[in-house]
């Protein structure tokens, strides 16, 4: 099922940037049109800086959250400002964006790193006994 | 195919394939056992001495130097992270932060410590921070030890 819904993800993205390449050809760089681009550079950025702070810091999970969120929200709030997308003095509603989408995120990640802890160490143990059944 | 095992004391791990034809299912098996056959050169005080991957506890970058960790002795190796990932591609070595690689055959252990830090638990005792950005490198060494 997670492939699935990766998939679509990965799928639909490809039909956006496909169906609106296609509607520049035609109708030049609308206002919509140029959001669908805008968000595609936003989301490389921002999928570019979390790389780069995985790959760099080797932090516990709500610290390396509370980093991302803040390095995230300067980044959104940046190029909202640039793109126009809203006015400086609204610039807090970037805070509630970014927090709702790393909340959900921190949630589902704490699961994961719990399930795959756990794995891993049901793991060792069958190793172990196979180990012992072994010398036996 | 027929899988025997004995245990000879006091001699070098020694793996025998007998085939009746040299076929794909015994090339791959062959591949499989060379290629966790795998040793690296540690220098120490000036001499150079092989060691065998099973020996290794885990390998750490400190300041662009790379060291080689067994359960007693430090040795020194003349070449990258990445070299070392190449030549253990199918062995139990995985990497754990950007600094370490570790050996999961001496896993005894991985915790989440206080502040949701991770932490691996070797069997010689020696604790090692692990990013969790690659648990999913280690799960993937078990599954494959699974087949």
């Amino acid at each position: 099922m997670k492939k699935v819904l990766k998939d679509t993800c990965i799928l639909s993205a490809l039909m956006i940037i496909c169906v609106f390449a296609v509607s520049v050809i035609w109708s030049g760089f609308t206002a919509e049109i140029l959001l669908v681009f805008e968000l595609f550079l936003l989301a490389f950025i921002i999928s570019v800086t979390l790389f780069l702070t995985d790959e760099w810091t080797s932090l516990p999970i709500a610290a390396d959250y509370i980093v991302k969120f803040f390095a995230v929200s300067g980044i959104v709030m940046l190029f909202g400002f640039i793109a126009g997308w809203f006015y400086p003095s609204n610039f807090w509603m970037v805070f509630i964006y970014v927090g709702a989408v790393f909340a959900a995120a921190y949630f589902l990640d704490s699961i994961k790193t719990k399930r795959d802890v756990e794995f891993i160490n049901e793991q060792i143990l069958s190793r172990q006994s196979r180990k012992t059944d072994d010398e036996k | 195919m027929i899988i025997e095992k004995r245990q000879v004391k006091d001699q070098p791990l020694k793996v025998v394939v007998e085939y009746p034809e040299w076929d794909d299912s015994a090339e791959r098996l062959m591949h499989r056992i060379e290629s966790m056959n795998v040793s690296l050169p540690g220098r120490t005080e000036g001499s150079t001495v092989s060691i065998d991957i099973a020996e290794l506890y885990y390998i750490e970058n400190v300041e662009r130097k790379v060291f080689l960790y067994t359960r007693n002795d430090v040795y020194r190796y003349d070449g990258t992270m990445a070299d070392i990932e190449k030549a253990a591609a199918d062995t139990g070595l995985v990497r754990i932060s950007r600094t370490c690689i570790m050996n999961t055959m001496h896993l005894r252990e991985i915790r989440q410590i206080r502040n949701s830090h991770l932490e691996a638990m070797l069997d010689n005792d020696e604790k090692l921070i692990v990013s969790r950005k690659y648990l999913q490198d280690i799960k993937k060494v078990f599954r494959r030890e699974r087949i």
